[in-house]
């Protein structure tokens, strides 16, 4: 029994010096994540709208949105929010901004698992570019009749992309109380 | 003498992929490009180094019934370290290998060598073979990546070196390409043996 | 000396069957729907046969010239694997995809595993996985206009193609642009149909039209000639039937996975393939079974020697299953056709099935 006991109290200290270790690690590098973190977001949405401030806003779920303000002018310039939809494996999270009038000004794909050399050719800028200037009206693959000239061999991503930002620009449109 | 020789055995008599064939998981996992392979593997190899190191300084006072306990506590450890430099100071590296740095603590080839290895030998052997085992890793994982690359994506590090008229061949970069690619150099590696 | 000393058991029977006669006898089988290719689609679909065929038999001897074994080109099963590869291809194909798929299908699907009579897998229908994963905008696009027809095989398209023009533009590329069974896997994905008109009804509607178009007698006709877009040896159902009533009468391909096969296939898609909410239907069913690869699978595929099982109730059980998995696929699955996949898994399914089904012994009673 004693012997048993003697093991565990091994292990114990075994764990908690490896505990007090990460602990340390974990204080010095967890700030320069959060920032890292924090700093990309806002540069991916001043990416999308430029010289812009943004201040959080909620959709009726829950979810935020960004509003941007010109930071000269003090203007509403346009939004930026988060368009996710399933797409042929995983999910698919595209930012997108857009301006007053909820046309598209630019989109970037910032997350999204699929067939390499297929669907993940959607973080290619000339596929992201084609999506400025269009409206929730306009978010149909070629396929389907629409503009958006879709990934050889991953109409599905593209569909699903189109799709998701329509039904965000849409909740927008609701949040912002119809208009 | 005794250093550089248990240095040199892991890179081709003793490759840890294609002689004892430990470690497949992330393998076949990340090798999809040159850059992803290159990083889990000298990621891989600061684990296994540190955690031959250690290991082998507390060979003495492991009781060898809670031995493996202690050991995936060492290597957790380690590997959590890793998780957390690489997010912080490499993040592009950090999101391209995401899920697999967590299994670098259940990677074999980890606790293979501390297993068969250090908790045998001294420090500066332990060392040798920390490097020696990680580098075979790495130049296999780099192996393996680069003809999947280059046949699945046309390209290698990222630049283009095939024709352009050249249709990238697709499977290659998805899972069946990744054993077929194993199995055709394993295959080669066994002709070389024999041939000696 | 040793191998001339060769040891089994009884009973010793000899026949006149050898391989090359087997394998040549095959080709003689399909080439009838080579012809109806090059009639529809012109000489191109003969050289990309050709092409495939012979790369094949080359890969072949290098291969065995390497492994310092007895180069058996002349039986004619490198060939036969090149050809019947090259058939799942689309005739607009650019030339080097046969090769591709020819070399893969005897280096990694044959002769890694010992040669003939050691794949686990039939290697034509592994080449066009390969081909089908590496390319799959090359294998799945582009397909050629038959000479007289259009791709869907519609009868009547032009009539039905300029009225859905203005009521539907996605509902006119897929009836101008599609092969049937991708016509048939829109229609019942409902996320097409109400995408097709901005009245979901509307849309229903269409979608319901364009589904019994495509099913009625004269569209049928298309099929079964092979007058349809598709790839190059699986189009006519006729020439295939021509050439599977050969193979029959030469007793080289027995009639029991065809026919289970050809049946699941047939008894499934009366039942489950007709749209929601139209009725149940005679011609469903004759379109499935003369669409796609269904009658190149199951008469020249399936039948493979080394891939199915030995006896005639395995055989029974891996038909059936092959053709569960292709009405799966084909009804509820990502891709419009199923017929090699599901060989492919029920190839590797085929040691299984073996080891139940060993018959018992002469005179043993059973426990």
């Amino acid at each position: 029994m004693k012997y048993y006991i003697k093991l565990s109290l091994i292990l114990l200290v075994f764990c908690a010096v490896a505990s007090g270790i990460l602990a340390y690690v974990n204080s010095l590098t967890e700030p320069v994540i959060r920032d890292r973190k924090a700093k990309e977001e806002i540069a991916t949405r001043s990416e999308l709208i430029p010289e812009a401030d943004f201040t959080e806003a909620k959709f009726a779920d829950g979810s935020l949105y960004y509003i941007a303000t010109s930071t000269a002018t003090k203007d509403t310039l346009g939004y930026t929010f988060i368009a996710a939809q399933n797409g042929y494996s995983g999910k698919v999270q595209t930012m997108v901004g857009v301006d007053n009038n909820l046309q598209v000004i630019k989109i970037k794909v910032i997350d999204q698992s699929e067939t390499p050399g297929l669907g993940a050719n959607c973080t290619g800028d000339a596929f992201q570019a084609q999506f400025a200037g269009l409206g929730e009206a306009d978010m149909l693959v070629d396929k389907d009749g629409g503009k958006i000239k879709s990934l050889s061999g991953a109409t599905i991503t593209t569909r699903t992309i189109a799709n998701s930002i329509a039904a965000q620009i849409a909740a927008l449109k609701s949040a912002r109380g119809g208009r | 003498m005794n250093f550089i020789k248990e240095l040199s055995k892991g890179i081709v008599k003793e490759n840890p992929i294609f002689v004892i064939v430990l470690g497949l998981c992330p393998t076949l996992a990340v090798t999809t490009s040159v850059d992803n392979g290159l990083g889990m593997g000298l990621a891989a190899t600061f684990v296994l180094i540190c955690s031959n190191i250690i290991i082998s300084l507390i060979k003495d006072i492991t009781p060898v019934k809670i031995r493996i306990p202690i050991y995936i506590v060492v290597i957790a450890a380690f590997v959590s370290i890793v998780d957390m430099a690489m997010a912080a100071y490499v993040p592009g590296l950090h999101k391209a290998l995401g899920l697999f740095i967590p299994l670098i603590v259940v990677n074999c080839i980890i606790l293979g060598r501390a297993e068969a290895f250090a908790s045998k030998n001294s420090m500066m052997d332990s060392l040798a073979d920390g490097i020696g085992m990680g580098l075979g890793f790495t130049l296999s994982l780099v192996i393996i990546a680069s003809i999947r690359e280059i046949l699945g994506n046309g390209t290698w590090l990222k630049i283009a070196v095939m024709p352009k008229t050249y249709e990238p061949m697709l499977v290659a970069i998805l899972a069946p390409g990744a054993f077929i690619t194993l199995g055709f150099l394993m295959a080669l590696m066994n002709m070389m043996k024999e041939k000696k | 000396m040793k191998d001339k000393y060769i040891v089994s058991s009884a009973p010793h029977m000899h026949d006149k069957t050898t391989i090359p006669n087997v394998m040549w006898n095959v080709v003689i089988a399909l080439s009838p729907a080579l012809v109806f290719a090059v009639y529809y689609w012109g000489i191109r679909s003969l050289v990309l046969t050709l092409l495939g065929a012979l790369t094949a038999v080359l890969t072949e001897a290098l291969i065995q010239k390497l492994r310092k074994v007895p180069v058996s080109v002349a039986d004619g099963s490198a060939f036969l694997t090149g050809m019947l590869l090259s058939y799942n291809i689309n005739p607009g194909a650019p030339w080097w995809l046969p090769v591709m798929g020819s070399v893969f299908a005897i280096a990694v699907g044959k002769q890694v595993f010992g040669g003939l009579g050691n794949n686990p897998v039939n290697p034509a229908l592994l080449g066009r996985a390969f081909l089908l994963a590496s390319w799959p905008t090359l294998m799945t696009s582009g397909w050629l206009k038959p000479k007289t027809g259009n791709l869907s095989g519609l009868n009547d398209l032009d009539a039905i193609a300029t009225n859905l023009q203005d009521l539907s533009p996605k509902a006119y590329a897929l009836v101008t642009g599609a092969t049937p069974l991708k016509v048939v896997q829109s229609l019942r994905d409902s996320s097409f149909v109400a995408s097709v008109n901005a009245n979901a009804g509307e849309g229903v509607d269409i979608a319901n039209r364009i589904f019994t178009n495509i099913t009625e007698m004269a569209s049928l006709k298309n099929l079964f000639w092979g007058n349809i877009g598709g790839c190059i040896g699986e189009v006519s159902a006729f020439a295939l039937l021509l050439g599977a009533a050969y193979l029959l009468y030469k007793n080289i391909i027995e009639w029991r996975i065809p026919l289970f096969y050809i049946g699941t296939v047939f008894v499934l898609t009366f039942l489950f393939g007709p749209l929601k909410g139209s009725g149940y239907s005679m011609m469903l069913p004759f379109f499935h079974i003369f669409s796609g690869g269904l009658m190149l699978g199951a008469f020249f595929m399936a039948t493979d020697y080394t891939t199915t099982p030995l006896s005639k109730n395995g055989r029974i059980i891996f038909a059936i299953g092959c053709g569960v998995l292709t009405v799966v696929i084909r009804l509820v699955g990502g891709y419009p056709e199923g017929v090699s996949y599901s060989i492919l898994f029920m190839n590797v399914m085929t040691p299984l099935i073996d080891r139940f089904t060993i018959p018992k012994a002469f005179g043993r009673i059973k426990k």
